[in-house]
């Protein structure tokens, strides 16, 4: 492109556009007038009007999630911008590309405690992979061509950019896309040398266990990752954020590892002489008591960020290296060497603690059990439908009890836990992937954190459907609080109200109420054909726990059943 | 604790430095000495002197290298390098006794007088920083009035 004379607003709806940006989601204010101004004039991105920056931060997380790349946000300065904090540090942890735009006050009273002024380079830099402020026009097209490419490359995560008004109005001759390199250095092949070793340890476990995350979602290698599976006979565990990764109904799917993971991934962790993990951080919440994480284990780390490898357990064989990669290059090596059937011993036992330890689900009790929610919503949904979840009791029930198929299709607030991701994510999910039923797996406390994105969801058309298990409670604190707080329920309590169906009602969404077993599947399918966006709320057992739990600091093959 | 040296070259913008030290905030590390300088290619060099375990040192390592602005993070040890620290020093108006005392003091440490003035005297003294720690706490709060220090800069020595 040539050289053109344009205004900072007009330079960035371009520099986006180049980047092949097609959806913000947005709230304008004072400081960004300029770039809505733009907007006004613009036909190829949809900009999706939040009712809370922190709505738009989850969309774009979600969006980015569902789709694989990067999500778009958009806010005014000071409190728009400090709004989308929580949304931009829940995609740091989860490792998701998001880029956030907001307006500033103009540069010369930058510092100067201007109206709706904050200082967002500080206040985003320890929760963002990176980002800038704007202070010439000149600087934009590179910037926003930077922030794209960090964003999405090598360990993938946010990136804000702050835009002073004084630049969104000036115009200069600028070339969009800007000629910039991206300089940073993400090794993503293995070495050979680990490579070999890794090939050497797999081939000779007798135990082999891999454990797989978000790395392996983010680099695209469900396929290699079943195959080595395969190939090795060995059984699958994965991290919140890697459900899906195998499909959880393969012969060697074992479920979520952890705190409330399966007990035969659990245990197999336990039990295993060789464990593999490959885009995972290990984190506490997967691992309970380091000291006694994968006991009899050698661990070999794959991971593409060298900040995970040996941060929160030992590793015999750091590898580090892009997931799809590093594992290619260990099946290749394997081919070469490894017997079929050679783990049929392992596998046997593996089996045998799967059917011993199945999770049962089949509750007719009224008010209804949540394990039956779950059962229902997946005998209903399709293998197409993505599955977002609030965070909780509502959450880890879904990740214990769901079985996804796919990467991608199940969605959920993993290292920071952010009760009210879960509706504004579907939100972007379902804006990402039109053509796939969208459902959020919601608490009553975690929907009502943003549950004013019902008027995003009805105004544009968004037909997700929200499973709202009510129990009335902050049920994973009132959770701890029975086991490890003597009963005493404080501050946990959250009444009567609303009625979530009349709440749904009056923002013009379809909202019905589900009491008993049998009318969930028939409401949820109604919920799905209604032609808006809906609320099914289902009351359910209020004293029920998320089980089996691993205590903090506990061991894994030692949770508490009852 | 060991001592730690980390040599980090990244790019001279606005906000590095606070990027570089929150890093170490947040893993509740107290950062000894950090000195800025703008290499000929002008990128930034920035010396960072702090006391981890091995673990958190490879890790500190790892964490620095991963943010964006920063090219290049070499640990430094100390036997490989040469490490200088600049002191200047102010007293207190000194009798002739205490004024001849701390003269020599300062020149025993290869230290030099730059000025005189009615009993108060202002000195610099340069050298390795357990040297200058040295002649600071012989002196002593009773003799000094004002320490300035640059904190430590070092360069590695050739290998060959």
């Amino acid at each position: 492109m040539e050289m053109v004379e344009l205004t900072g607003s007009k330079a960035l709806f371009e520099a986006l556009r180049a980047e092949g940006v097609k959806h913000i989601f947005g709230i304008p204010g004072g400081a960004i007038i300029p770039i809505y101004d733009a907007l006004y004039d613009e036909r190829e991105i949809r900009h999706i009007l939040t009712r809370h920056e922190q709505g738009a931060a989850h969309a774009a997380d979600g969006y980015a999630r569902a789709l694989g790349k990067a999500g778009v946000c958009m806010t005014t300065s000071g409190p728009g911008a400090t709004n989308l904090t929580t949304g931009i540090l829940n995609a740091y942890m989860d490792s998701s590309p998001v880029v956030a735009i907001s307006g500033q006050v103009p540069t010369p009273t930058l510092g100067r405690d201007a109206f709706q002024e904050a200082d967002m380079l500080s206040v985003m830099l320890p929760i963002t992979k990176h980002n800038f402020i704007v202070h010439r026009i000149e600087e934009l097209p590179a910037i926003v061509r930077l922030a794209f490419k960090t964003a999405t490359t090598g360990r993938q995560g946010p990136v804000h950019i702050d835009v002073p008004k004084d630049v969104q109005v000036s115009k200069a001759k600028l070339k969009i896309p800007a000629d910039v390199k991206y300089e940073k250095v993400v090794k993503l092949d293995p070495s050979a040398e680990d490579v070999r070793k890794a090939v050497d340890m797999l081939a000779n476990a007798e135990r082999p266990v891999i454990y797989a995350g978000g790395g392996v979602v983010w680099s695209g290698s469900s396929a290699e990752l079943v195959a080595l599976a395969e190939l090795l006979g060995a059984p699958v565990t994965t991290s919140l954020l890697g459900k899906g990764t195998i499909p959880e109904d393969h012969p060697l799917a074992l479920g979520m590892l952890g705190m409330h993971g399966r007990m035969v991934a659990n245990l197999a962790v336990t039990e295993c002489d060789v464990l593999l993990g490959v885009g995972v951080r290990f984190s506490d919440r997967a691992t309970g008591d380091v000291r006694y994480f994968a006991p009899k284990a050698k661990i070999i780390h794959i991971d593409i960020d060298p900040v995970e490898i040996g941060k929160s357990v030992r590793v015999d064989l750091p590898i580090v290296g892009d997931a799809k990669r590093s594992l290619s290059a260990i099946i290749k090596g394997l081919r070469t060497q490894v017997q079929r059937g050679r783990t049929s011993e392992w596998l046997q036992r593996i089996k045998k603690l799967r059917e011993e330890l199945a999770p049962r689900m089949d509750y007719d009790e009224v008010p209804i059990k949540p394990q039956r929610v779950i059962k229902e919503i997946m005998e209903v949904l399709d293998d197409d439908a993505i599955i977002v979840t609030e965070v909780g009791q509502c959450q880890m029930w879904a990740a214990h009890f769901c079985t996804i198929r796919k990467p991608r299709h199940f969605i959920s607030s993993g290292g920071l836990g952010t009760m009210g991701f879960g509706f504004p994510a579907a939100m972007g999910a379902k804006v990402a992937r039109p053509e796939c039923d969208v459902v959020n797996i919601a608490g009553d406390g975690s929907f009502l954190m943003n549950s004013q994105e019902l008027a995003t969801v009805v105004e544009n058309k968004i037909n997700v459907v929200s499973c709202i298990f009510n129990n009335r409670y902050l049920g994973m604190v009132k959770q701890w609080q029975d086991m490890f707080f003597q009963k005493r329920r404080s501050a946990v309590d959250l009444g009567k109200v609303p009625d979530f169906v009349k709440l749904a009602e009056a923002y013009g969404a379809w909202g019905e109420r589900a009491t008993r077993p049998s009318e969930v599947a028939p409401k949820l399918r109604e919920a799905l054909r209604c032609g808006k966006p809906a609320v099914l709320d289902i009351p359910i057992d209020p004293d029920e726990h998320v089980l089996p739990m691993v205590p903090v600091g506990g061991r894994l093959d030692e949770p508490i059943l009852t | 604790m060991k001592t730690r040296i980390f040599s980090v070259l990244c790019q001279n913008i606005p906000g590095v430095m606070m990027r570089i030290s929150r890093d170490f905030t947040r893993r509740q590390i107290n950062l000894d000495s950090i000195t800025v300088g703008i290499e000929p290619t002008g990128l930034a060099r920035i010396i960072l002197i702090f006391k981890a375990d091995d673990h958190m040192a490879e890790f500190m390592r790892r964490v620095l290298a991963r943010s964006e602005p920063i090219v290049d993070v070499e640990v430094i040890e100390p036997e490989r390098s040469i490490v200088r620290e600049v002191a200047l020093l102010k007293t207190r108006k000194l009798d002739d006794k205490k004024m001849w005392e701390a003269v020599q003091q300062i020149e025993r440490a290869g230290g030099r007088v730059l000025e005189s003035k009615g009993g108060v005297l202002v000195a610099e003294l340069s050298g390795e920083h357990d040297e200058i720690e040295r002649v600071v706490t012989v002196l002593g709060p009773e003799v000094l009035k004002e320490v300035a220090r640059s904190g430590q800069v070092l360069i590695s020595r050739e290998t060959t």
